[in-house]
C-alpha cells in the first residue's frame, strides 16, 4: 500500500473552539502522525477563503484524504466533502474531527480540551487513512409524494405540490379531510369563518387531477428510503359507495343507532351511519361499524333497505394499497391535552365546563347550538363566562411544560366571540402572561379587553366545582391585587394545551422517525431544518411538529412542499455509498442482521447475508448485531473503529 | 423413569429404516462411572447407548462439528442425524436452529427428560465421596441418585450432587423434539432462577471486580470453554486472532489488517475482554449447559457470566434462549415494549 497523504485542516470557528483549544499545538501535534503531509489552522475554515485554501492544499500538497478538526459533521461534512470533489480527490476520503460539539463546547480546562481535541483529531486521522474512495449510488427517484394527515397542514401541503405538476397521496384517518379547523367557528386574527376559508381548499384537493385522496385510510408500514417509498395503507371500508351516494340523507333517518358525534366533541349526537358533517370531502355517507347493530340484514339492515341508489354495501372490505413515493411529508396535527388529566378543574365531569373546541362548536353557525351561545346543561345564555388560559400548559410538574402558544389568541378570540354573541354578558380570562406575538396579534387582544371590555385577571384558577343554583364556583387568584377572587360563572372554557395527536404518534412509529421530549415529531434541526425530519425524505408539517396557529401551519407547509420539489427535481438521488458490506467468509446466515436492519436492506441469498445498497442507510445496526464481524460498513469499518479507538487510548 | 432401551431401540430404528446416518449419544465411558459421548451409524451398536445421571455432555456441539466437517467435505454428507437430547441439549438445537445452522429436516431429536433430577456434578461427588469415585451413578426414585462403590451402594438425595445449571434448569424435558422418553418435568424446587446470579450480585462492584480479575488473571485462554460450547460455532472468533480465516481469495492487505480486539497474551485485561465479548455474543443464546464451566481446567465460574446476561433477557425481555423456535434472536429484535430505562 503506498503511504497515505493526509491533509488537517483546523478550524477556530471564531472563538467557539480556539477559546477553549489550543488550535495552533493541534495543528502542529497532528504533523508527528505519519499519514499527515500538511496541516494548517485558520479562523474560520468553513468561510470562503478557509474553503478554498482546503481546496489549494490538496493540490498543492497531492493530499489523498483529509481531516476537518471542526464544528459537527451534521453542518459541514458535506461542505468539506464538496471541496474535495473539487480539488479532484472523492468526497468520501474527507471525515470531520468534532472538536466544537464534543469537545470545546463542553469543556473548560484548555490544557484537558486541547489533549481531547488531539485525540479525537488523531483518531479521525487513523480512521481516514482507511477510507476508500467511494463513488455515490445513482438512485432514480419516485416522483410520487404521500401527505399523511389531511388538516390544514396536510391540505396546503398536497395543494402546492400538486400545482406543481406531481402526483400526490393525501391519506387521512377520518372520513373527510379538514381536521380541526373544521371545528373551529372563527379565527383570529381577522375572525374570518373558518369553514370559509378552509371548504374551497378542501373542495379544490377532490377535484385536483393530480391528487388522489385516500381517506378512512391509515399508512400501516414504510420500506425503502428517500427518493423510492413503498407505503403500505390501509383503507377502511366505509360501507357507502361514495359514487353511488346521492347524500340523500334518507339512511340517517332510519338509522336507530344514537352515538355521540365527534365533529361536535359530544355537543350533538349522530347515528351510526352518518356524514361527518354537511361538507365532507369526499361528500359520502359513512357507516360506523363499532356503532351499527351488526352489518346485517338479519339485526337490522335499515339503512341498506331504504338506500334508493344502492350505495350502501355491508360486504366491504378493507383495502391494502401499496403506494410508491419519492418523498413523505407527515401533517398529522394535534389533540387537545385530555380534560381527564385536570382534577383540579374537575376533571371533565363538571357540566358546562368545556374545552376550547367545544366552544368553537357553540360559537358556530354548524354546530351544535346553531351559533346560539347556550350552555350544553340548560340551553341557557350563559352571562358570566370564565376563560381559562394555560390549562395543562407550562406546568412542568404535573402536566406539559412547553407553552402551547396558540392559547392566548384564541382565547382572546373565544371571549370576542362571546361577547358578540351576548353583548349584555360578562367575559373573564384568568392568564399567566399574554404572549401576542404575530402580525395583527398583540392589537387583536387589545380589542378584546378595551372594545369588548373582557376582563382579564393575571393568576391561576386553583379549583372550581358545580354550586347547587347550577353555577361553576370558580376560585383564583388576581396577583395584581393580590386577591382572592371567586366567580359564580355559568360556563368555562379551558384553553387546553395542545398535544401531539394520537395519529402523529402512530405515524412515527411506523415511519420510524424521531419525536422530541413532548412527543411532537423531532425536526432535524431546530432552527435550520424546521421542516425535515432526520430522517431524509420525510418532512414534517403544522402541529404535529410543535403548537401552531394556522398561519404558521400553512407557512410550514408550503415550506415542507417546497422541499420536496427540490428533492423530487432530480432524476437521480446519489445515496451515500457508506453502506454496509458482508464478509462471505464469516457470514453463517444466522439471519441476525436481517431482523435487526431498521430498513429491510438486508436478505439471505443461498445462506448468506446480502445487502441491497439502495435500501442499506449505513447505520450500521447490523454491524453492532453480527457476533461474528462478518458486517461491516464501508468506510466505518470495525478496522478503522479498532484504529480509532487505539489512538484515543494512545497507542 | 427413562427406560434405556427405549433409547436403544429408537435409535436402532431410525438407524435401520436410513432415516437418520448417525445417531449422537452416551456409551459407557473407559474409565469410572461417567459415560462419554458416542456417534453410532449401525443398529446393531444401538445397545451400546446409554442413559444414566453421568450424561453430562451438550451433544449439539457435535451437531455443528458435522456440519462444519460437511462443510469442508468434497462430498457432503448431509443426511439428518439423530441426538439424544437433554433438556438443555434440545435447547441448544433449538437455537442452532433460529440461527439457520442446519434445517429443522436434518437433525432428529430423541428427546429425553431429565424429570425430577438431571446430571450430577462430578466435583460434588468427588467431595462428598472423599476422592473416592463409584463404579456406578444411576437414577434412584423421583429425586435421588445410586452409587455404585467398592464397598456397596449408597443412596444419595439428587439436590446434593445435581450439577449447579440442573437446580436451577426449569425446562428439564426437551420442549423440541421429534420423540420424547420420560415425564415431563414440572417444578422441580430446588432452586429458584438464576439463584447463583442473584446471589453474586449480593456483593458490592468493587468485591465483584476483584473477584472476577482474579479469575481473569487466572485464565490460560486455553480457549476449552469456546471449544465446549456449541453456540461458539463462528468461523473466525472475534476475540482471538489465532483463528482468523484465510481464504485462498484473502488479499495480503485483508491479511495485514485483521483487527486484533484482544491481544493473544494471558493477562488479566486481555482475558476479560476475551470473557466479557463471549458472554455478551452469548446473551440470548446461552442455553445454560454449564458446558463452559465443565471443562474449565481453573474452574472460572462462566456460568455466572452467561447466566447473568440470560436473567437480564429473561427480566427484561421475557426471552428464554432456546424456548421458541419462531421467535428473533434478542440481539436482533425490537419490540416497542421493550424496557428502555436504562437508556439516558
Ligand atoms: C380551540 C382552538 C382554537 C383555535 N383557533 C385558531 C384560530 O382562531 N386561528 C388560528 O390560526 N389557529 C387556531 N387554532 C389552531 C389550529 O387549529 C391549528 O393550527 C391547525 O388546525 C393545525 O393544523 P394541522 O393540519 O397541523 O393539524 P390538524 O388540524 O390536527 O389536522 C391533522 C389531520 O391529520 C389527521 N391524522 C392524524 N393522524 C393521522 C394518521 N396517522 N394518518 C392519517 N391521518 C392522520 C387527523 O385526522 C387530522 O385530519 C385553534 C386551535 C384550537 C384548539
Ligand atoms: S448477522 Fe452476521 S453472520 Fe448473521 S447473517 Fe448477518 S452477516 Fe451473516
Ligand atoms: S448499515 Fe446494516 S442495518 Fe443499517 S441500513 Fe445498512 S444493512 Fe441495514
Amino acid at each position: 500500500m503506498t503511504k497515505k497523504r493526509t491533509g488537517v485542516f483546523v478550524c477556530h470557528c471564531g472563538n467557539n473552539i480556539a477559546a477553549t483549544v489550543d488550535v495552533k499545538r493541534l495543528a502542529e501535534e497532528m504533523t508527528d502522525e505519519e499519514t499527515v503531509v500538511y496541516s494548517q489552522d485558520y479562523v474560520y475554515m468553513c468561510s470562503d477563503p478557509g474553503q478554498n485554501s482546503v481546496i489549494q492544499a490538496i493540490k498543492d500538497n497531492q493530499l489523498d484524504s483529509v481531516v476537518v478538526s471542526c464544528c459537527s459533521p451534521n453542518l459541514h461534512e458535506k461542505t468539506f466533502r464538496d471541496n474535495a470533489e473539487r480539488a479532484g480527490i472523492s468526497g468520501f476520503t474527507c471525515e470531520i474531527a468534532n472538536i466544537r460539539e464534543q469537545c470545546a463546547w463542553v469543556h473548560k480546562n484548555r490544557e484537558e480540551a486541547t489533549e481531547k481535541a488531539i485525540k479525537i483529531s488523531r483518531s479521525a486521522i487513523r480512521r481516514v487513512a482507511h477510507n476508500k474512495a467511494l463513488d455515490p449510488i445513482a438512485v432514480p427517484v419516485t416522483r410520487r409524494v404521500m401527505v399523511i394527515g389531511g388538516g390544514i397542514a396536510g391540505i396546503q401541503a398536497a395543494l402546492d405540490v400538486a400545482n406543481a405538476g406531481l402526483e400526490v397521496i393525501l391519506v387521512e384517518k377520518l372520513a373527510t379531510i379538514g381536521g380541526h379547523m373544521l371545528q373551529l367557528s372563527e379565527t383570529f386574527p381577522t375572525l374570518d369563518c373558518s369553514q370559509c376559508i378552509l371548504s374551497p381548499k378542501m373542495v379544490e384537493v377532490s377535484r385536483h387531477p393530480n391528487i388522489k385522496l385516500m381517506t378512512y385510510s391509515e399508512v400501516q408500514d414504510v420500506s425503502g428510503s428517500v427518493g423510492n417509498f413503498r407505503v403500505k395503507v390501509l383503507q377502511k371500508p366505509t360501507y357507502v359507495d361514495p359514487e353511488a351516494c346521492k347524500l340523500c340523507d334518507d339512511c340517517v333517518q332510519v338509522c336507530p343507532v344514537v352515538v355521540p358525534n365527534e365533529h361536535d366533541l359530544g355537543l350533538t349526537a349522530r347515528r351510526a351511519i352518518h356524514i361527518p358533517f354537511a361538507q365532507a370531502i369526499p361528500a359520502s355517507y359513512t357507516l360506523d361499524v363499532d356503532a351499527c347493530l351488526g352489518l346485517n340484514p338479519i339485526r337490522c339492515g335499515k339503512c341498506k333497505d331504504v338506500c334508493e341508489a344502492g350505495a350502501i354495501n355491508y360486504d366491504m372490505q378493507p383495502r391494502t394499497v401499496f403506494e410508491e413515493v419519492g418523498a413523505i411529508i407527515v401533517a398529522t396535527g394535534f389533540d387537545l391535552y385530555g380534560q381527564e388529566n385536570l382534577g383540579e378543574y374537575g376533571a371533565g365531569k363538571v357540566e358546562d365546563v368545556l374545552d376550547g373546541l367545544q366552544f368553537e362548536r357553540l360559537c358556530s353557525a354548524s354546530g351544535a347550538t346553531k351559533g346560539h351561545v347556550l350552555r350544553p346543561s340548560d340551553h341557557k345564555v350563559p352571562k358570566e363566562v370564565v376563560f381559562i388560559q394555560c390549562v395543562g400548559s407550562r406546568d412542568p410538574a404535573q402536566h406539559c411544560a412547553y407553552c402551547s402558544k396558540i392559547c392566548c389568541m384564541y382565547t382572546a378570540k373565544h371571549a370576542r366571540l362571546y361577547k358578540h354573541h351576548v353583548p349584555d354578558g360578562r367575559a373573564y380570562v384568568f392568564y399567566i402572561d399574554i404572549r401576542s406575538g404575530g402580525k395583527g396579534y398583540e392589537e387583536f387582544v387589545q380589542r378584546t379587553m378595551e372594545d369588548d371590555e373582557t376582563i382579564y385577571l393575571r393568576g391561576r384558577v386553583s379549583k372550581l366545582h358545580r354550586t347547587r343554583d347550577g353555577k361553576v364556583r370558580v376560585l383564583g387568584t388576581d396577583t395584581l391585587t393580590g386577591q382572592n377572587v371567586e366567580i359564580d360563572a355559568d360556563m368555562v372554557v379551558l384553553a387546553l394545551a395542545m398535544q401531539p395527536s394520537k395519529g402523529t404518534e402512530q405515524a412515527a412509529k411506523v415511519l420510524k422517525i424521531g419525536r422530541d421530549k413532548d412527543g411532537f415529531l423531532a425536526e432535524a434541526h431546530p432552527k435550520l431544518k424546521p421542516v425535515e425530519s432526520v430522517t431524509a425524505g420525510i418532512y414534517l408539517a403544522g402541529a404535529a411538529q410543535g403548537p401552531k396557529d394556522i398561519p404558521e401551519t400553512v407557512s410550514q407547509a408550503s415550506a415542507a412542499a417546497c422541499k420536496v420539489l427540490a428533492l423530487l427535481s432530480q432524476d437521480t438521488l446519489s445515496h451515500a455509498p457508506t453502506v454496509a458490506k458482508v464478509r462471505e467468509s464469516h457470514c453463517t446466515g444466522c439471519e441476525m442482521c436481517v431482523d435487526a436492519c431498521p430498513y429491510q436492506a438486508i436478505r439471505l441469498l443461498n445462506g448468506k447475508a446480502v445487502v441491497n445498497e439502495v435500501l442499506c442507510e449505513g447505520c450500521g445496526t447490523c454491524a453492532g448485531t453480527c457476533v461474528r464481524a462478518a458486517i461491516d460498513v464501508k468506510n466505518v469499518t470495525q478496522l478503522q473503529i479498532h484504529a480509532m479507538i487505539s489512538a484515543i487510548m494512545g497507542g | 423413569m427413562v427406560k434405556v432401551e427405549d433409547i436403544q431401540q429408537c435409535a436402532a430404528g431410525l438407524l435401520e429404516k436410513g432415516q437418520v446416518k448417525s445417531v449422537l449419544g452416551f456409551r459407557r465411558g473407559t474409565a469410572g462411572a461417567m459415560a462419554e459421548p458416542c456417534t453410532i451409524t449401525e443398529a446393531a451398536e444401538a445397545g451400546t447407548l446409554v442413559w444414566d445421571p453421568t450424561c453430562l455432555n451438550n451433544l449439539a456441539l457435535y451437531l455443528v462439528k458435522d456440519r462444519k466437517q460437511q462443510a469442508a467435505s468434497k462430498t457432503p454428507d448431509i443426511r439428518p442425524i439423530g441426538i439424544v437430547a437433554k433438556g438443555c441439549d434440545s435447547r441448544a438445537v433449538a437455537v442452532l436452529l433460529q440461527e439457520n445452522y442446519f434445517k429443522r429436516e436434518e437433525v432428529f431429536v430423541i428427546g429425553v427428560s431429565c424429570e425430577g433430577t438431571g446430571v450430577i456434578d462430578p466435583k460434588k461427588v468427588a467431595t462428598l465421596l472423599k476422592g473416592r469415585s463409584p463404579s456406578r451413578v444411576e437414577f434412584d426414585g423421583a429425586d435421588g441418585f445410586k452409587l455404585t462403590l467398592r464397598g456397596g451402594e449408597m443412596q444419595v438425595p439428587a439436590r446434593e450432587i445435581l450439577a449447579d445449571r440442573c437446580l436451577e434448569c426449569r425446562a428439564a424435558s426437551p420442549a423440541l423434539n421429534d420423540v420424547v422418553f420420560g415425564e415431563p418435568s414440572g417444578e422441580r424446587g430446588y432452586a429458584t432462577p438464576f439463584h447463583a446470579a442473584k446471589e453474586a450480585l449480593g456483593a458490592s462492584e468493587t468485591e465483584r471486580w476483584a473477584a472476577w480479575e482474579h479469575h481473569f488473571d487466572r485464565c490460560l485462554r486455553c480457549f476449552a470453554c469456546r471449544s465446549v460450547c456449541p453456540m461458539c460455532y463462528c468461523p473466525e472468533c472475534v476475540v482471538d486472532s489465532t483463528s482468523f480465516v484465510i481464504e485462498p481469495q484473502t488479499s495480503a492487505e485483508e491479511k495485514a489488517n485483521r483487527i486484533k480486539w484482544c491481544e493473544r497474551s494471558p493477562n488479566t485485561s486481555e482475558s476479560a475482554v476475551y470473557h466479557l465479548t463471549r458472554a455478551i455474543h452469548l446473551a440470548g443464546r446461552c442455553v445454560d449447559c454449564g458446558e463452559c464451566e465443565r471443562v474449565c481446567p481453573v474452574n472460572i465460574p462462566l456460568r455466572l457470566l452467561n447466566t447473568m446476561l440470560e436473567m437480564e433477557a429473561f427480566e427484561m425481555f421475557h426471552y428464554q434462549a432456546g424456548h421458541d423456535l419462531s421467535q428473533a434472536s434478542l440481539l436482533s429484535s425490537f419490540r416497542d415494549e421493550d424496557p428502555n430505562s436504562f437508556i439516558r
